[in-house]
């Protein structure tokens, strides 16, 4: 005789499938997430940057910066899914081969945007055939508003010579080194003089020496004795060179020497030698002690290239973050002008927090800079931040 | 005007008057030998010091054996220099400007190629001997001291070779007058080869003495060759004790127009120095009038 009732004590059949299912869920959820790589049609921007030539010394670090952060972005998805090509071209540190490579990026290729240049001259060469295309071109260095007011699909990653120079005199100012000799040389450093002149009134301090030298100099102990001739309390040394840093120990200069970020590279610092010592500069990216801005990009470059990367290597990679999350935004078929436009905004980038819809393109201010001392050939981040 | 900083000068312009001078002996030789303006020069320097530099920091030889692999680095480039592309160009009758077009091209390529085997870096040598001498104010590096006398004695070693050795005075015969050369049997081919070896050895040797005082990278080359070509020019460009007088001149120049003048007007007034000297002395300050041809 059948009971009105199941004797059965286990679960009945849809019971079973419906718990195993969300045991197998549960367990699922349980995995880490892995984030699935980029696929499908690569989503291509352009880089023109100067690997080779003069500008080699910045090009490089710069693509080291632009291919990490293209590998970490392919690595977690990439744009949407899709991964992002990068169409590299060498320039040569040359203005005029500059222009012929941004032809072929723009109307051949047909790149979204442009990652470049490294030098002042190529940038404003180039500036007018993708603003013209409205391309966004992500710039290394520029000229500023004066030149390029008009351009407004340029966008600058690295600060202007004006900003350069308060950082080194602000610095001064607010350590009391009021006699200040300076020493530069006759490209880079006479960029940031030209800016430099005429605010020593602002800041309250005394230039007492300006001594100038050829980017070709093998000796410029003569203009580092003329400096120390002026008794000053610092010297501001500006050149992409070891030699005036050697010169100035050379002649028992031994006053605190202050000098721009475009010198502070562990190449120069190599250089430098026993000159390599007491030494400030205001900095972005301080690798041996970053900011928990700074952290992944440090770790992303330092595993790719066993080294620590300088602010070179963390603008190229600002260049592609930031691209990629307004391509994200607005998708990779948006028109230029739409791109150019959503690009114009703040952005916290690796280097420093950007403001893209500044009047310089770049927004930039003294608040960005992170104060490094080299000690014996080593950085140690100072706790100073520059008074308004 | 403190005397300190005149003194400073002096130093300064000798330091860098023999810098110049090392490149210019080296352009001397080469154009003494074969005729040739070198305008790669320069890269001899970068290339031996390079080779010096990863042979003592790289592979931890001792100096002295990472500075003689340094000079056949630059021996052998020379060398290979004249066997690829002079020798076959001589062979069709190349013209002089040919020869100016070759080196230049190969200055590009050989800078190219130290930075793409060397990469961007600057590197120094260690100083024969560490620290500065101090007299009267100012300050020399006891390196330089050194420069100044290993470059005198290069330099006299060539003189000697070439006024006393008959290999010497075979290779400037070969060419002066190549055909003339061959009829009394001296191998032009052989001699130039020679030369260029002897240029590429001395300009290793260039590059080796100055990067204890300024850190060499790929892109020194075309600097130096500039320089030591202006000194070589000054002197009389066959004559390498003629390279080092128009190289201290020219440092002194430089360095004292620094003094006496606000120093972005140093290099112009140099170089309008240069060109009343040039004016003044076309062949050079002790280069004479030399005969056409060969």
């Amino acid at each position: 005789m059948s009971l009105p009732y199941s004797t059965d004590r286990r679960p009945s059949r849809p019971a079973r499938f419906a718990s195993m299912t969300l045991a197998v869920l549960a367990a699922v959820a349980a995995l880490p997430v892995v984030a699935q790589p980029a696929s499908g049609a690569p989503i291509r921007i352009g880089a023109l940057l100067s690997i080779t030539g003069g500008l080699a010394s910045v090009g490089l670090p710069e693509r080291e910066g632009m291919l990490v952060a293209q590998k970490v972005l392919n690595a977690r998805g990439g744009i949407n899914g899709r991964p992002l090509e990068i169409v590299q071209e060498d320039d040569a540190s040359s203005p005029d081969s500059a222009i012929s490579k941004i032809n072929n990026l723009v109307h051949t290729q047909k790149v979204k945007a442009i990652i470049g240049t490294s030098g002042i001259a190529q940038t404003v060469a180039v500036g007018g055939i993708t603003q013209k295309a409205q391309v966004p071109l992500m710039a290394f260095t520029g000229l500023g508003p004066p030149v390029e007011k008009e351009r407004t699909c340029v966008f600058h990653l690295t600060p202007a010579q004006a900003l350069n120079a308060r950082g080194l005199l602000a610095y001064a100012r607010d350590n009391k080194l009021s006699k200040v000799g300076v020493l530069h040389d006759s490209g880079y450093g006479q960029v940031i003089w030209n800016a430099m002149k005429g605010l020593d009134k602002e800041f309250g301090v005394e230039i007492v020496a300006v001594e100038k030298f050829d980017i070709a100099a093998t000796d410029v102990t003569t203009q580092a004795a003329k400096v120390k001739a002026a008794a000053p309390d610092t010297v501001i040394v500006m050149s992409t060179a070891s030699l005036p840093f050697r010169a100035v120990r050379q002649v028992k200069l031994d006053v605190p020497m202050i000098s721009v970020h475009g010198s502070s590279t562990y190449e120069t610092v190599k250089a430098m030698g026993d000159a390599a010592d007491n030494i400030v500069f205001p900095e972005f990216l301080i690798a041996e002690n970053p900011l928990p801005t700074q952290k992944e990009f440090v770790d992303a470059y330092q595993k790719e290239y066993g080294k620590l990367p300088k602010h070179f290597s963390a603008a190229a990679w600002d260049a592609v973050m930031s691209l990629a999350e307004v391509l994200k935004k607005v998708g990779p078929d948006a028109p230029g002008d739409k791109l150019c436009a959503e690009m114009r905004r703040p952005y916290q980038g690796a280097m420093a927090k950007y403001d893209f819809s500044a009047a310089d393109m770049g927004g930039l201010t003294l608040d960005g800079f992170n104060y490094a001392k080299l000690t014996q050939g080593k950085y140690s981040r100072l706790a100073y931040r520059p008074a308004r | 005007m403190p005397s300190s900083l005149i003194l400073q000068a002096v130093l300064a312009g000798i330091t860098s008057g023999f810098v110049y001078a090392l490149i210019g002996v080296g352009i001397a030789v080469i154009f003494r030998g074969s005729h040739i303006v070198n305008a790669m020069q320069g890269e001899f320097a970068v290339v031996g010091a390079l080779v010096a530099v990863f042979a003592s920091a790289g592979a931890g030889l001792p100096l002295p054996l990472a500075a003689t692999l340094g000079v056949a680095a630059g021996a052998g480039l020379g060398v290979l220099i004249d066997l690829l592309f002079v020798r076959p160009m001589k062979r069709r009758k190349a013209s002089e400007e040919s020869f100016l077009l070759l080196t230049i091209g190969l200055a590009f390529t050989l800078s190219a190629g130290a930075l793409y085997f060397a990469g961007r870096d600057s590197h120094l040598l260690p100083p024969i001997v560490e620290g500065v001498y101090a007299i009267g104010g100012a300050t020399i590096p006891n390196h330089a001291l050194w420069l100044i006398a290993l470059a005198v004695a290069v330099v006299a070693a060539l003189r000697l070779f070439y006024r006393r050795t008959l290999l010497g005075l075979s290779m400037a015969a070969a060419s002066a007058d190549p055909d003339g050369a061959t009829t009394i049997g001296i191998d032009v081919n052989r001699a130039r080869l020679l030369t260029f070896l002897l240029g590429g050895g001395v300009g290793a040797v260039a590059g080796i003495l100055v990067s204890p005082l300024i850190a060499m990278n790929y892109h020194m080359g075309i600097v130096y060759t500039l320089k030591g070509f202006a000194a070589a020019i000054l002197g009389g460009i066959a004559n390498p004790l003629g390279a080092v007088v128009g190289g201290i001149v020219l440092g002194l120049l430089e360095s004292l127009a620094a003094v006496g003048f606000p120093s972005g007007y140093r290099d112009g007034v140099a170089m309008a120095l240069l060109i009343v000297i040039m004016i003044v002395m076309p062949n050079g300050l002790i280069g004479r009038a030399g005969r056409v041809g060969g």
